[in-house]
């Protein structure tokens, strides 16, 4: 688990596991850091879940405000509909485990994502498709540490350091979070990912908590890509259910055309 | 008797070596003719390819566009711009280009979108004659485009159908729409064929949310025997500020290819010929040999050296000449047959690119006056060197020895 697994967990709602491979099976610090995690992820994670948000995008050369409507089911199944603006209303991502389906109002195509638009841009977001799809992997892929813990800023706080497995096959030379611990709850502050390079390459800050369901969870996450100055997404929740009834069939191509 | 008379008449008296002699000159001036013919086939494919398909004769981008392809970096007033091109002499043609999806059925396919003028484009290239099926846009269409070749077997459509394209827009919103395939490109660049959907600018600007600007503006000059070069320079006067480049320069590899064409094809014809120089060398001197009493004899009778000289050259020219019909009637038909049919290697090599710019499996000649004539020229080379040796051993021989030989 890390936050933009998380982030994307809440933004497409996929209510992934966290991968028993996070953390090395070593009986030192990477165990305890493997069980904080889980236990953040398990924050996140449910049978089901539905949620409304809204998306802002600032890039250098638009600025433009989306309203979603999303819902997921176990592990792979997740569905998400735009609702505002007008002009994209209608339109909606299906992913089934690694795939990705885009259905377009305007000409009533669903059409499957080819791997060479994995990296593209996500509703022209500054997420891409293939953090849709890769994240829940990631956990796998990454072996953690705490690398500090004790209060801080007024806050009891952990930072975590992940770095790729030897044999992983991953974008991301490094992963570093921050957390706050707040009686019981974990709660994610900061998360920076690292080029191969290991040069900052986004930064994801979580913001506002907030209860959901029952549950303390961050209702803001603002992405920011370290080489494009002043841009960011944001993401904002404002509401969020878990353990709500869906049919497997709710997550299918025809299911995409429902408006 | 002249010399032509003595020279035809001695290169017959030994039919066989005659025979022999003219038939290796013809046969590698014929082969010449067809792999020159072969050879300029392939050039005239690459410089149509580059230049009338794609790149035209200069290129106008907004500084920095060509390193990244980024959307938003377009030059401004491309309008303006080209009418001010227009008026120095060029044809102008603005171009949009984009990235995205394409699909039809279940198939789908990373796609590049390319919006022109449909009107000025046809001034810089000669992209709308090169179809393979169906017809080219019309400014009045905003629902056609014009595809690749592989971009249509792997959508699996062909004129008349139906593609979705998705892209993001200028806006940042999700581009989308329903086009109609009015048109299959012939194999022009592996990027073309593969990916490649060309609809109107007009099409484009629609689709993108992308009002005003271009991404590149490509000049052909009206005067194309006007240098490159000083063209480049009128364009950099008008063009403020963006970057012009003249094909050559964006097109390195392929200009270096074209500028060694010469070097290689006269590599090709010194490593041909040498074997033959050989030959024709070894005829001319056992010819010699064999009649060195009869030397001795003509020069007795007044012969000057001059003249015997002159005799030995005017025999291997003969055969020169007759190897010359030789090649013609060995190269000419079989380099019209490979410029008319093509050789089709589509069973060992299916087509592929190089540089960029692709390549059909069916070869085709360019017959030209110079891949037709350099060989012809090289035969008459050839035939002069082997004869310098001998015709200087005949002309100063003592014509007293040289008669009691026999």
């Amino acid at each position: 688990m890390n936050a933009i697994s998380t982030a994307i967990a809440l933004l497409l709602l996929t209510a992934f596991t966290a991968g028993p491979g996070l953390a090395a099976e070593k009986p030192d610090g990477t165990a305890r850091a493997k069980e904080i995690l889980n236990k953040v992820d398990d924050m996140w994670r449910g049978k089901s879940s539905r949620a409304i948000l809204t998306m802002k995008v600032q890039t250098a050369n638009y600025t433009r405000a989306m309203s979603l409507e999303g819902w997921s089911k176990g592990k792979g199944m997740s569905l998400v509909r735009v609702t505002y603006p007008l002009k994209e209303k209608g339109t909606a991502t299906l992913k089934t485990g690694p795939v990705i389906y885009t259905y377009l109002p305007k000409t009533d195509k669903t059409i499957r994502l080819t791997s060479g638009m994995m990296s593209g841009s996500w509703m022209g977001s500054h997420l891409t498709n293939d953090d849709l799809v890769k994240e829940s992997r990631l956990t796998e892929d990454f072996t953690a540490v705490v690398t500090f813990e004790g209060q801080r800023d007024g806050a009891y706080a952990m930072d975590f350091s992940l770095t790729p497995k030897p044999d992983s096959a991953v974008v991301w030379g490094k992963i570093t979070m921050t957390l706050h611990v707040e009686g019981n709850d974990y709660l994610p502050v900061t998360e920076v990912f690292y080029d191969e390079e290991l040069k900052p390459a986004r930064t994801i800050v979580f913001m506002d908590i907030k209860t959901f369901a029952g549950r303390r969870l961050p209702a803001v996450m603002k992405v920011t890509p370290a080489d494009k100055p002043g841009e960011f997404t944001e993401l904002v929740y404002q509401s969020l259910d878990f353990e709500i009834p869906l049919d497997d069939s709710f997550f299918s191509i025809s299911q995409l055309r429902r408006d | 008797m002249n010399i032509a008379m003595f020279a035809l008449r001695n290169a017959g008296r030994n039919k066989l070596r005659s025979a022999v002699t003219v038939g290796a000159m013809g046969l590698a001036g014929g082969i010449m003719i067809l792999y020159g013919s072969l050879m300029d086939g392939v050039m005239t494919t690459m410089i149509r390819n580059v230049v009338d398909m794609e790149v035209g004769d200069i290129q106008i981008h907004r500084k920095g566009y060509r390193d990244d392809m980024d959307f938003y970096k377009s030059a401004p007033d491309t309008e303006g711009l080209a009418r001010k091109l227009e008026a120095q002499g060029f044809y102008a043609s603005p171009r949009l280009f984009g990235y995205g999806l394409s699909a039809a059925g279940s198939a789908s396919s990373g796609v590049f979108l390319k919006g022109i003028d449909v009107g000025r484009e046809k001034m810089v290239s000669k992209l709308h004659n090169h179809l393979l099926s169906g017809s080219w846009l019309d400014s009045r269409d905003m629902k056609g485009v014009v595809i690749g070749k592989k971009l249509a077997r792997t959508l699996g459509v062909a004129v008349g159908g139906e593609i979705v394209v998705v892209s993001q827009a200028g806006d940042g919103s999700m581009a989308n729409d329903l086009y109609i395939v009015r048109g299959v490109l012939k194999s022009v660049s592996e990027s073309m064929d593969r990916s490649g959907v060309i609809m109107t600018d007009a099409a484009f600007r629609e689709l993108m949310v992308f009002p005003e600007g271009a991404h590149e503006i490509t000049l052909k000059r009206r005067d194309q025997s006007e240098l490159l070069a000083v063209a480049a320079g009128r364009a950099v006067a008008v063009a403020n500020g963006l970057e012009v480049k003249t094909w050559r320069e964006l097109r390195p590899v392929i200009a270096r290819v074209f500028d060694l064409w010469d070097v290689s094809m006269l590599f090709m014809l010194v490593i041909t010929y040498s074997a033959i120089t050989l030959v024709t060398f070894n005829a001319s001197l056992m010819s010699v040999f064999e009649r060195i009493p009869e030397f001795g004899m003509m020069k007795a009778l007044g012969f000057t050296p001059g003249r015997v000289l002159q005799l030995v050259f005017a025999e291997t020219l003969t055969l020169a000449v007759a190897a010359c019909v030789v090649a013609l009637a060995v190269g000419l038909p079989t380099a019209y047959y490979s410029q008319v049919y093509g050789i089709d290697l589509s069973h060992v090599w299916p087509g592929g690119s190089f540089g960029g710019v692709a390549f059909d499996p069916v070869w085709r000649s360019q017959i030209t006056l110079k891949s037709t004539v350099t060989p012809l020229f090289f035969i008459f080379v050839v035939a002069l060197l082997s004869a310098l040796y001998p015709g200087v051993k005949a002309a100063l021989i003592n014509p007293v020895a040289a008669m009691r030989l026999r």
